[in-house]
């Protein structure tokens, strides 16, 4: 799944990709494209919260690509 | 402020939306360090503290029901418009439109408070006490009692954040330790040990503060917004007239005439510069247009607010919270309380708005 969050203020793309997560289906990840430097802070934690991985790739100036997937359950 | 993403509109809606305390703490911490050094600077600039004066340009106002109603629309207002007044400043540096329309509306509502100001000077302000601490019970007193409540309200969001999804503690590598007391224990270690950005940015931005007050004056913002406010109303035929009171008030009371050139001007700007080069530099500039109109209106409803909530509560988050709790006195707490019951409502209302 992806969602372009760019544009938007302090504290949409976290909201929304907070929304996002919980209708991703299961093993899927999900992108997501932000211009929002304090959004990256903000997903960090979600993703933390949540058990999911983040890699962050820049994607043109100022513009940022996350990839959140689910972390396997070590029990 | 823009390398940390130093941000107290965060500080307070990420405690309710996210249940993360990661900006509250660096406030906190920059908060507990000017506590210190504003009462060094304050026990230099009037030593006898028990006399009744209070030192020169601290940010000590009265206390009182209009205390409460500014903290509570400026709380709701910084999280409508994404930023509270320095937020907004910096983020107009990172190219935010939305963010200009927050400064407009600030503008607005601090002319508004401006022209309702002497019926509340009347009604409450004139009698409500100013609590200094040091006049109660001395500067040693004071700092303790002030770092005391800091370290409760630390202790306080590591109880919030310990109600997090504890999905992280089942994973090879826990992001964070889980539970009140684990989380006590990762104190020590965060402060003594290890960095981290936002205590970071908060650690210096309170010994800036502390620079700044052997400067002249504490950090402040709306102080000079209100000037430019009356200013740009007096230029048109509206200007508020005289301001009852004001000139026995401290901080950041609203204010008319000065001249172009002062000390709050240069700090406001500098802020606005700071942030413009430290985008550039970092390749975080750009000029950001919001796709969806709502995001205009928040910023403006939320900036109205803001300024009406900062003309009454005489500051923001930084000149009646973020300078006022290190100046030792009573009003920056109950201010703080009002802004996070503030920021608790407006996190309920975003939920309304898509």
């Amino acid at each position: 799944m992806k969602i372009d969050v760019r544009g938007e203020i302090c504290p949409y793309p976290a909201k929304k990709t907070l929304e996002a997560l919980e209708r991703l289906p299961a093993g899927e990840t999900l992108e997501v494209l932000t211009d929002h430097p304090p959004s990256l802070e903000m997903i960090r934690i979600i993703a933390g919260q949540r058990g999911f991985s983040m890699k962050v790739e820049e994607a043109g100036a100022g513009e940022w690509r996350i990839t959140l997937s689910k972390m396997e359950r070590v029990l | 402020m823009q390398r940390s993403r130093f941000c107290f509109t965060a500080a307070f809606r990420d405690l309710f939306m996210l249940k993360s305390g990661r900006n509250m703490k660096g406030v906190i911490v920059g908060m507990a360090v000017a506590t210190v050094g504003f009462g060094l600077i304050m026990a230099n600039l009037l030593p006898n503290p028990t006399l009744g004066a209070i030192a020169p340009e601290a940010h000590a106002n009265p206390v009182g029901l209009h205390l409460l109603l500014g903290g509570l629309l400026f709380g709701i207002g910084m999280v409508a418009a994404g930023g509270c007044t320095s937020g907004s400043l910096y983020r107009m540096g990172e190219g935010y439109a939305a963010s200009w329309v927050a400064f407009a509306g600030i503008l607005g509502g601090l002319g508004v408070a401006s022209h309702t100001w002497n019926w509340w000077w009347r009604t409450y302000i004139r009698s409500a006490p100013i609590i200094w601490f040091p006049r109660e019970v001395g500067y040693g007193g004071a700092i303790l009692v002030t770092l005391a409540g800091l370290l409760g309200g630390y202790l306080l969001v590591l109880w919030i954040e310990s109600g997090a999804p504890v999905a992280a503690a089942d994973f090879p590598k826990p992001v964070t330790p889980r539970g009140f007391a684990a989380s006590v224990g990762e104190l020590y270690a965060a402060v003594f040990r290890r960095g981290w950005s936002a205590i970071t940015g908060g650690l210096l931005l309170g010994i800036l503060n502390v620079f700044l007050y052997t400067a002249h004056m504490p950090w402040r913002i709306v102080g000079e917004y209100a000037r430019w406010a009356n200013a740009l109303l007096s230029q048109v035929g509206l200007g508020p007239g005289t301001l009852l009171g004001t000139d026995q008030l401290s901080g950041c009371a609203l204010r008319t005439g000065g001249g172009v050139l002062t000390h709050g001007l240069l700090l406001n700007v500098g802020l606005f510069g700071g942030s413009l080069i430290s985008a550039l530099l970092a390749h975080e500039f750009k000029p950001r247009f919001s796709r969806n109109r709502l995001r205009y209106a928040q910023s403006l409803g939320g900036g109205l607010l803001m300024g009406y909530g900062a003309g009454l509560g005489m500051g923001c988050t930084v000149g009646a919270f973020f300078s006022a709790i290190p100046s030792l006195a009573l009003n920056g707490w109950v201010f703080g309380l009002a802004l996070a019951a503030g920021a608790y409502l407006g996190t309920r209302l975003l939920r309304y708005l898509p």
